[in-house]
């Protein structure tokens, strides 16, 4: 089956009034303007921005933090084990025992601990702050937002992926979109990855393109599917990120999902400055 | 003199807006307008202001306005909304920061106020709803009333309530919203027959969804006294300090020989802001007979002083007479490490109740607050029953 996309700018013509001023002048819309430059300031700020990440490990049977033989040797911090117990993730040391609340920075000396990922397959990062560079974008390109329909998944299976992250998350395959980019037209996957603890969950598309080695990620970028009501959605690439490894090799680098290829160059959303992990260029699928 | 009054004219069309009054505010998710209001008026030499869902209403933490920028700050959860002033509008963006980066969601508001629109008699009452989701179906319990800002009600699951929500009505079509600047919740959904049909959505582009059926009064969600379980063999134990730096455990005369409600909550949570009046009530109701109550808080910065302030901020708005303890910082996880005798620990509040032994008679995950209409008051009726029946077992034990 074959699915019609239609960029936004084909719509202009007869949708004018239903559009926002920002996109009618073909400027970049406001929210995300302020979604780049807020990512921007986090990614060169915050303690937990994965350019501070030092080191990331499974806790899996524990790990020793502190002494240089240890699994992450942390100067000036005394020896600290790090294990789980009942889903809990505990940290001992000469003060005694807390717990490490999952998804919540935790300070220890000069350092920060985010103990994230589901239980039994629990991920420990340690932060330094060290301070970063702050993210790039190409400018913005209203013909690379399209809107279209999904076609549905049969079966829709479940699986884990790792998410932008690098963390494992619940997943299942939504379905598959076809759109037009550089004269021909490229069939992306599309999974519904859940946002652990929340209600929330995203359809997400991890793609490769021609630009990957030339100005974006060489490993893939991911974007979100937006639901725009009556069975319709948005795919806006000015949107695509990079996953944590572009700015980290601390971070796992997601496998390029099996097909989700555009020859042709996206020149839009974040692009890659270097300082993550060496990635093959496009051209290979993973699974 | 002629030139005064094109100078005065002058002036006041250069002057900024003023962003003063009330405003008919909503965050674009991807599938439809979050509906909410939003007051701002000036104070002194600054601003202040308000966010509402109906008439509930939750002051910011700061307001700031320069030139045509107005800034709304929710410093609880690291939230702000920032835009645009025009003499009739604002335009901008909400967002809040978390471990994963800030999360953003286009905002805007015009002059006003929402419109009052009471829904039909055939939309009010309990709903027996389903989520449909791609990782499995899950229960919820939907109670829609008219208000005085119309159609509210809220969302019952297993583990409690969502909140107060407020919104909107047309003819058998409805969107009600909760927006307290961390949790983005928006219902909507149209009656088909006797069925309810609809979508909710949580943050700005996840969308479930959902089907709901009148309730028949069969059980539809999982009974809040069987969520978490407790060990029972052995008098609960607890040890925290209080606001003021004391070591406070169970073994303290003032609980010894008395029945004790132990109140698992949060400054952060409104739910604990709902249960808190009635557990005041509760316990100058019955405190003379023998009732004592202690609150373990668990908060959001870790940070002693910090979490103190809060607490005693919460203790000073509900009149609060009885101990608060700093039992930890707010996570499902953590607060479960710091009492080991419960079993599946998932929801703030939870109440335990203990009888004058010390041991745990019963263990009630969540608390139905005043946005659940009806059940609210059973609620307190159910809390009442269980603190008369320990206080009779306890004359019963005291006497025999």
């Amino acid at each position: 089956m074959t699915i019609r996309w239609t960029g936004r700018t084909a719509r202009l013509a007869t949708g004018l009034l239903l559009l926002p001023a920002a996109l009618w002048s073909q400027g970049i819309p406001a929210d995300l303007a302020e979604e780049r430059a807020s990512f921007s300031q986090w990614l060169a700020t915050d303690p937990v921005s994965p350019r501070n990440a030092i080191a990331r490990r499974e806790v899996d049977t524990g790990l020793l933090l502190g002494p240089d033989s240890g699994d992450i040797p942390l100067p000036g911090v005394p020896e600290q084990r790090v294990t789980e117990r009942d889903g809990r993730v505990l940290l001992q040391g000469p003060d005694g025992e807390r717990v490490l609340p999952r998804g919540r920075p935790t300070s220890l000396a000069a350092f920060t601990l985010l103990a994230d990922g589901a239980p039994g397959r629990t991920v420990l990062t340690v932060f330094q702050a060290r301070g970063g560079g702050k993210a790039a974008f190409y400018p913005y390109n209203p013909s690379l937002v399209f809107e279209g329909t999904l076609a549905p998944a049969y079966p829709a299976t479940k699986q884990r992926v790792l998410g932008v992250d690098g963390i494992e998350a619940d997943a299942v395959e939504a379905g598959t979109v076809s759109v037009p980019v550089g004269g021909g037209s490229a069939r992306l996957r599309v999974l519904r990855v859940r946002t652990p603890g929340t209600d929330e969950s995203e359809l997400t598309i991890f793609f490769r393109d021609g630009s990957n080695s030339a100005g974006t990620y060489p490993a893939g970028r991911f974007v979100e599917l937006v639901p725009i009501g009556a069975g319709r959605y948005r795919l806006d690439f000015n949107r695509a990120r990079n996953p944590y490894c572009a700015y980290n090799s601390v971070y796992p680098c997601p496998a390029p999902w099996r097909g989700n290829t555009i020859a042709a160059p996206v020149r839009a959303g974040e692009q890659y400055l270097g300082g993550g992990l060496d990635a093959p260029g496009a051209g290979g699928d993973g699974r | 003199m002629k030139l005064w009054p094109a100078l005065l004219a002058l002036l006041i069309a250069g002057a900024p807006p003023s962003p003063a009054g009330s405003w008919r505010a909503a965050l674009v998710l991807a599938g439809g307008d979050l509906p909410f209001g939003l007051r701002i008026e000036q104070s002194g030499d600054g601003w202040r202001g308000e966010l509402c869902n109906g008439r509930r209403c939750n002051p910011f933490s700061s307001v700031r306005v320069a030139g045509d920028s107005v800034t709304l700050e929710l410093a609880d959860y690291a939230a702000t909304i920032r835009a645009r002033l025009t003499p009739d509008s604002l335009t901008g963006v909400y967002q809040n920061v978390g471990n994963r980066g800030p999360r953003t969601i286009p905002f805007r508001a015009g002059r006003g106020r929402w419109p009052v629109t009471p829904a039909p008699q055939r939309l009010l009452g309990s709903w027996d709803a389903t989520y449909f989701s791609d990782f499995g179906d899950s229960p919820r319990v939907f109670e829609l009333r008219n208000g005085s800002a119309g159609l509210e009600g809220t969302i019952i699951s297993n583990t409690g309530d969502y909140g107060h929500f407020a919104g909107q009505v047309r003819g058998d079509s409805f969107a009600l919203a909760h927006f307290d600047g961390s949790f983005v919740y928006l219902l909507t959904g149209a009656l088909h027959g006797d069925t309810l049909r609809g979508v909710f959505h949580a943050g700005l582009r996840s969308q479930t969804p959902w089907i709901a059926v009148r309730s028949t009064g069969t059980r539809h969600l999982k009974a809040p006294t069987e969520v978490t379980r407790a060990d029972t063999t052995q008098p609960f134990r607890f040890a925290f300090r209080d606001l003021d730096g004391r070591l406070v455990t169970e073994r303290d005369p003032r609980f010894r020989g008395k029945v004790v409600m132990v109140d698992v909550f949060g400054t952060w949570c409104p739910t604990c802001h709902d249960a808190a009046p009635d557990l005041v009530r509760l316990y100058r109701k019955y405190h003379a007979r023998g009732l004592e109550i202690v609150g373990l808080a668990y908060e959001v910065s870790g940070d002693t002083a910090v979490d103190a302030r809060l607490v005693r901020r919460y203790r000073d708005k509900f009149a609060i007479p009885f101990p608060l303890l700093l039992a930890g910082i707010n996570d499902t996880e953590a607060a479960a490490a710091t009492l080991p005798q419960l079993q599946g620990f998932t929801s703030f509040p939870t109440t335990i109740f203990l009888g004058r032994d010390g041991r745990v008679r019963l263990v009630h995950a969540g608390y139905l607050g005043p946005a659940t209409g009806a059940q609210h008051g059973k609620q307190i009726e159910a809390f009442e029953r269980e603190v008369e029946r320990l206080l009779d077992d306890a004359k019963v034990g005291a006497g025999s």
